[in-house]
């Protein structure tokens, strides 16, 4: 069972390689991924003038690869889909043997090898010590890797069994908020706390990274070569007891998704009767008729509101976090809070920026109708602004006011602007240049799920795009840095309707790139968002 | 606009001569890697006319289909509706035709009336043209009991209705329609019958693409037969079927000899 379902799972990367295009982003993964693991594989080498430092960085860095297996895909979307329980749901398979077997495809893959060698910084540290502790520093990162993985698998397919109820679905947007942010938040507490944790202050952190099981491998290395082989034959034992849970828990998660029917993943099923109200204000025109139909889908398709959710909350752990783990004295003023609208906006763009993707090849009704690419283009700007601009605008009045730094109000009226509209904009772009399919929505119902596509390129295109983002804030941005230095207020408003001008024109300048894209290259784009996947 | 009596108003708004071509393709062809998927097709469908375009899977129907509606681009020949080039003039074209692709989605979370009023606005219509053709449409495809349900949790049968709906909405001269009567009910599909009936018989013409031999031999006046990206014959259905039924006609056309009959010993074992 397991070596058929390997095989597939090879033959599916190697077809996933063959075509040119798709092998760039693959590549760069793997490199990104490998540089992150070489970091934590030579941390092994270090020598350290405390004993035991070594075991605290490996244990720091270990968790922070744990929290990257848990938080990566949820907050990506990009959770491994190449071989899914329901595609084996009518052969008869007892779920056990069915967990073995995607559990162990799921080995089959660049993340597991970086992982793997990553955690092999045990080894290398072990191996300074003598032979034995690097062997067990071998069998713990093999144990470690295997835990880590399942608990991927385990968390990602409890959160969309979750999901595959309607009102669990909102239980579980939830769980994921706050998962990212205990997440996140640990993470940059490990980075301000790296140093602290390397000179042996932050006790308590210590004791805390010693006990997350991604841990217990680099204390059982050090515990081998003090001879305490009570202590590492215990950790090895609940380390196998943990992944029996884990696999159990998995067998059962299986179970469940393939005997028990998914919805469809809407949001309420019986729609309200607000048609009326939603028509009497949107313009009886083609541009409107886009506006009301994206603002419905805005609410309900859980996927879209999965991606403002989560763009709404990388802006706020962001901001939030950073304040939270820096020390008493600078933590004085209200920091960046005052300013979480504009990150808020910039990340709930980059999110959204595969609309033609989320519809899937419902395109096609788009492009038999004569002229409907302008009011399609700017029908969906129009929704988005909709559905982001009362938020935006909300925090950027609220924030600096409540924080108690009315200074900021200058600042927010300069920038906002530019970034709504050039958000408008940029949200087309990316949907028109960068698209890519998403699962069929009729077939799956786990809002998480982003098909193939490799999480670091997208990342790497979301950073590139935000880029730009940057850039069509300068003028803005310039003018308060200027009103600022000179003390001019009459500069700092300034900046108000240059963004205003600057903002509009972006969003009507890229809407129209935007528009000529699809004129030009539509079935493409069709081609390209209506694969199955 | 035309004043509306009865059932939906099935001819309206296009000003194409009723005597012209209403679908020409010429030398059009597409390959995708090694395959030709539609190598050449030259397909003449007459104004007036019910075309049933027949073939094996993978003969290359839908991809003949989507290309001749501006969903696909070709890799060589012309495709034109009533004389207008679908690529070099496609907003005149696309005017004149209504679409029903085979597994593509819609907005899948609107409801039946709601991705009618859509499609009907983006057509540019007036919203009480709309409202009313919505309506009716709703009402003759038996779908105003599913009222308040989104398309996503539609049965396969409803969706070809609620997808033939969209086509007919903006009184298209030509309907092009990939597999309309799959998975329909028969009761639905005879309502689909009298309705394409009625809009052939008003000077419309249907082309539609099928692999049920029976129903286009009943249905069509014309009929082509495609088969590894050619089309192998095409004219009135007689002269095609010649003193033969048109499921006979097939398959000596074709050239598929009735598989089944060999080998499988294990089975009733």
């Amino acid at each position: 069972m397991a070596g058929v379902l390997i095989a597939m799972k090879l033959r599916v990367l190697s077809h996933s390689l063959r075509g040119g295009a798709q092998v760039v982003p693959l590549v760069l993964g793997a490199v990104f991924g490998l540089m992150l693991a070489l970091v934590s594989l030579l941390s092994g080498l270090v020598e350290f003038v405390r004993p035991g430092a070594a075991v605290d960085l490996l244990s720091a860095l270990f968790a922070v690869w744990l929290i990257g297996w848990v938080l990566g895909p949820l907050v990506s979307g990009g959770a491994d889909d190449t071989l899914r329980a329901e595609h084996f749901k009518l052969l008869p398979i007892p779920p056990r043997g069915l967990a073995l077997g995607l559990l162990a495809a799921s080995f089959v893959g660049v993340p597991a090898v970086v992982t793997l060698l990553a955690f092999s910084g045990m080894v290398v540290y072990g191996a300074q010590l003598g032979g034995l502790p690097a062997l067990v520093g071998a069998v713990f990162a093999v144990l470690l890797l295997f835990g880590v993985v399942l608990l991927s698998r385990v968390l990602l397919g409890a959160v969309g069994a979750l999901m595959s109820s309607r009102r669990g679905r909102d239980l579980g947007i939830i769980m994921v908020t706050l998962l990212a942010f205990s997440g996140v938040a640990f993470n940059y507490a490990a980075n301000t706390l790296a140093p602290a944790v390397i000179e042996g202050r932050a006790t308590g952190l210590i004791s805390v990274l010693h006990a997350l099981p991604s841990g217990w491998g680099p204390v059982a290395v050090r515990a081998a070569a003090a001879g305490n082989w009570i202590l590492v034959f215990g950790l090895g034992l609940g380390l196998v007891a943990l992944i029996a849970v884990l696999l159990a828990l998995y067998g059962k998660l299986l179970t469940r998704r393939t005997t028990v029917a998914v919805s469809s993943g809407s949001g309420p099923s019986r729609t309200e009767s607000r048609r009326g109200a939603l028509r009497g204000l949107l313009p009886d025109t083609p541009i409107g008729a886009v506006t009301g139909k994206e603002l419905r889908l805005w609410w309900r398709d859980s996927r879209r509101r999965m991606m403002l959710i989560t763009g709404v909350i990388i802006g706020v752990v962001i901001i939030v976090t950073p304040r939270m783990s820096a020390p008493e004295s600078q933590s004085g003023g209200a920091g960046m809070l005052p300013y979480l609208a504009l990150f808020v906006v910039a990340f709930c763009c980059l999110q959204a920026g595969n609309l033609y993707g989320f519809d899937g090849s419902a395109f096609w009704h788009t492009l038999s109708v004569p002229g409907a690419v302008r009011a399609d283009v700017r029908g969906r700007q129009l929704a988005w602004l909709l559905v982001i601009g009362p938020l935006a605008v909300l925090l950027a009045v609220a924030l600096p006011l409540i924080t108690g730094s009315p200074g900021a109000l200058v600042w927010m009226f300069g920038l906002l602007p530019v970034l709504l509209g050039a958000g408008s904009g940029l949200v087309l772009l990316m949907s028109v240049f960068a698209a890519f399919p998403m699962p069929d929505q009729r077939k799956n119902s786990n809002p998480l799920s982003a098909g193939g596509r490799p999480g670091c390129a997208r990342g790497a295109l979301q950073l590139a795009m935000g880029g730009l983002l940057v850039l069509v804030a300068v003028p803005p941005a310039a003018l308060l840095i200027a009103g600022t230095v000179t003390d001019s207020a009459l500069l700092r408003w300034l900046a108000v309707p240059v963004g205003l001008a600057v903002g509009a024109a972006t969003s009507w300048w890229w809407g129209g790139l935007a528009i000529n894209r699809l004129r030009a290259r539509g079935p493409e784009l069709l081609a390209e968002v209506g694969k199955t996947l | 606009m035309t004043e509306f009596s009865g059932g939906p108003e099935l001819i309206s708004d296009g000003e194409a001569p009723a005597t012209a071509t209403a679908l020409r393709l010429s030398g059009l062809y597409k390959v995708f890697g090694s395959t030709t998927a539609v190598d050449h097709v030259n397909l003449e469908v007459p104004s007036g006319s019910f075309f049933g375009l027949v073939g094996p899977n993978g003969a290359g129907k839908t991809t003949a289909l989507s290309m001749a509606v501006g969903l696909l681009r070709p890799d060589g020949g012309r495709a034109s509706i009533f004389d207008h080039d679908v690529w070099t003039d496609p907003t005149r074209a696309k005017s004149l035709i209504g679409v029903l692709p085979d597994g593509l989605s819609v907005p899948e979370r609107l409801t039946g009336r709601e991705l009618l009023t859509y499609t009907g606005r983006l057509h540019g219509l007036p919203t009480s043209v709309v409202t009313q053709r919505a309506q009716e449409l709703l009402s003759v495809l038996e779908l105003t009991d599913a009222e308040r349900t989104m398309i996503i949790d539609y049965s396969a049968g409803m969706r070809k209705k609620i997808g033939l709906a969209m086509a007919l909405l903006h009184g298209p001269r030509l309907l092009v329609l990939d597999e309309p009567f799959e998975a329909v009910d028969p009761v639905s599909a005879s309502t689909i019958r009298t309705i394409l009936g009625r809009f052939v018989e008003s000077g419309g013409a249907v082309v539609l693409s099928s692999h049920v031999m029976a129903l286009v031999e009943q249905l069509c006046t014309h009929v082509a037969v495609i088969t590894q990206g050619r089309v192998m014959a095409a004219g009135d259905v007689d002269s095609v079927r010649g003193q033969q039924s048109l499921e006979q006609a097939f398959m000596h056309i074709v050239g598929g000899g009735t598989g089944g009959g060999e080998g499988l010993s294990w089975l009733a074992s």
